[in-house]
């Protein structure tokens, strides 16, 4: 059984002088996989080497076993839409598509029976007659997102996908992705709203000049980040008491109280003895109403890791 | 290693062949292209030639209807060689016309809008790409050039008899693999104009300036070295003399056909290298 991951090896791409991506080894597991870095790090690059439409200079890329110099047998299971308008303007949404799918091989019936499905996915099907000249930025960016998943690929590859749609579509396509990745396949995309990539993300990608800063699931990577504090906020009736028995903790470093003196906000070099300190308070009787991680999130992880570059 | 669970099918149905898939992109072109006025109006101008070339060869067949007609004369009647050389010259102009009003509409906008990745992105290679283009070409000078002149060679061959097949094959064979030689050849210069620019217009004035350069230099070569293998960089001259050899007809003061075929071949490399260095997924910045 071929792997259902895609593997980047020590891999290297340089446009002439230009650095593209550095030494990127990577093994992403199906699910959703967002790829975070500001303008220009890379994240494109890794899109296009990971579809076949560039090759690298060093290293090895496979995608679920196969070689994306294979474009023949990596985009039957492969469907990506790049961030580029580039639909013709002169067809209708549902030529566009059904066009795509008689590249694939499909027969004209069946190209047109998963043209409509796919263009039904992203609610586009009121205006799969019209031309392309004549969508909005929102119905061009579903009319490709339908473009790449008509075939039913096992790996979609996005590059900031979420762009242009309104807040209803947006929900629909972000359910789409869940979707997609509840049944095994890959999502991977680029995206610079944060938050969202926070909701939708199984696992993120950090990229920053090209190298990869860090991967894995966001909770994982805040983990691994020892330089900085980890927020924790706490909602408890005595927060001052509370406050005060955990600044006796070395490993403790701040603490602010909120103004309504039902929350504190506290910053820990250690999350494993913060949490045993909390249940010792808790034990003694304190009331703890909840605890929250205040920089498990992509923005967090993207402030410690890679600064104020975006 | 984790467990990965599989909620999808792959697709097991039927699936069309790699040239039908590669058939799309000129189903498409030539629809597009036969909505231009300007295409459909060249191509039935180019249909003018071969009709008086049919006309002369029913005259030449019947020299009954010219009783008294001079030897002389009625030699020059004969269809040979020459006559299809002479057929070939003047349909070739039309051939490069519609290249260069058809050509650059089949690369230089997808250029212009970043749509390669479109096409990249689906299983195509950059070689089934250009090769589709290709056949959009192939399919549009077809109709003016080998079509009319394969007809020609069968209208002769009914009219004159058996016998004449028999020893005038060639005549068919060099008409049919010439103009695919031409056809090829010009299609490059068109696709890679196209690719080379990526505005339509300037990249049609730039294959008729192909053209137009290439015969200025080779003369140019000719009149300032007072050498005459400069016609070898004139591509139509060039052409004609391999024509001849293969039409079995005099051939032309200057190079010889061994000469014109390596500089046809070092062009369309020049071209291929073109095509080669432009048509890349991903615009490289170096």
């Amino acid at each position: 059984m071929t792997s259902p991951e895609i593997v980047f090896e020590e891999v290297s791409k340089f446009y002439g002088d230009v650095l593209g991506v550095n030494r990127v080894t990577l093994r992403i597991p199906p699910g959703i996989t967002s790829l975070v870095g500001p303008n220009g790090s890379g994240k494109t690059t890794l899109m296009n080497l990971m579809t076949g439409l560039i090759h690298p200079g060093r290293g090895a890329i496979t995608v679920r076993g196969l070689s994306p110099r294979d474009p023949e047998r990596l985009m039957r299971i492969t469907g990506y839409a790049t961030q580029y308008d580039a639909a013709p303007r002169g067809t209708t949404g549902f030529q566009f598509v059904s066009t795509g799918l008689l590249l694939y091989g499909y027969s004209q019936t069946e190209a047109e029976r998963r043209a409509w499905k796919a263009l039904e996915r992203v609610s586009l099907t009121e205006a799969a007659d019209r031309k392309v000249a004549a969508y909005s930025k929102g119905m061009r960016q579903r009319v490709r997102l339908a473009h790449a998943i008509a075939h039913d690929p096992e790996v979609l590859v996005l590059d900031e996908p979420l762009n242009g749609l309104d807040p209803l579509v947006r929900a629909e396509t972000i359910a789409l992705f869940r979707e997609f990745a509840g049944q095994g396949r890959h999502v991977v995309l680029s995206s610079h709203v944060l938050q969202e990539v926070d909701v939708i993300s199984d696992q993120v990608i950090l990229i920053a000049n090209g190298t990869i800063i860090a991967e894995g699931q966001i909770r994982s990577v805040r983990e691994e980040i020892h330089e900085h504090p980890s927020q924790f906020l706490i909602r408890c009736r005595d927060a001052s008491r509370i406050a005060s028995l955990l600044f006796e903790e070395d490993y403790i470093t701040e603490i602010k109280l909120n103004q309504d003196r039902l929350g504190l906000l506290v910053w820990t070099r250690s999350r494993q003895e913060f949490s045993r300190a909390l249940t010792r308070i808790a034990l003694d009787g304190h009331s703890i109403e909840s605890v929250l991680a205040g920089d498990e999130n992509v923005d967090a992880l993207y402030e410690y890791l890679i600064g104020g570059g975006r | 290693m984790a467990v990965y669970r599989r909620g999808y099918q792959r697709y097991r149905g039927d699936l069309t062949g790699r040239w039908a898939r590669l058939m799309v992109l000129p189903r498409f072109a030539w629809k597009r292209l036969l909505e231009q006025r300007l295409v459909v109006i060249i191509l039935v101008a180019a249909l003018f030639w071969p009709l008086a070339c049919a006309a002369f060869i029913y005259v030449s067949n019947h020299s009954e209807l010219w009783p008294g007609l001079d030897r002389d004369f009625a030699k020059m009647l004969q269809i040979d060689g020459q006559f299809f050389v002479i057929f070939m010259n003047i349909q070739a102009v039309f051939a490069i016309v519609l290249a260069a009003f058809a050509g650059p509409s089949l690369i230089a906008p997808d250029l212009a809008n970043g749509a390669l990745p479109l096409y990249f992105s689906r299983p195509l290679t950059r070689l089934d790409y250009v090769l589709a283009r290709m056949l959009v070409l192939v399919g549009l000078l077809s109709p003016v050039t080998w079509v009319p002149g394969v007809l020609l060679f069968a209208m002769q061959s009914g009219m004159a008899g058996g016998s004449w097949i028999v020893d005038n094959w060639r005549l068919g064979a060099g008409v049919f693999l010439g103009f695919l030689l031409w056809i090829v050849f010009v299609g490059l210069v068109a696709l890679a104009s196209s690719a080379y620019v990526k505005w339509r217009i300037v990249a049609g004035a730039l294959v008729l300036a192909f053209f137009f350069v290439t015969a200025g230099a080779a003369e140019l070569i000719n009149e300032i070295l007072r050498v005459d293998w400069g016609r070898a960089l004139n591509p139509g001259q060039a052409m004609n003399q391999i024509w001849r050899s293969m039409l079995g007809a005099e051939p032309m003061r200057g190079p010889e056909t061994a000469e014109c075929l390596i500089a046809i071949a070092v062009m369309t490399g020049i071209l291929l290298l073109v095509l080669e260095r432009k048509l890349r997924a991903v615009e490289v910045v170096s």
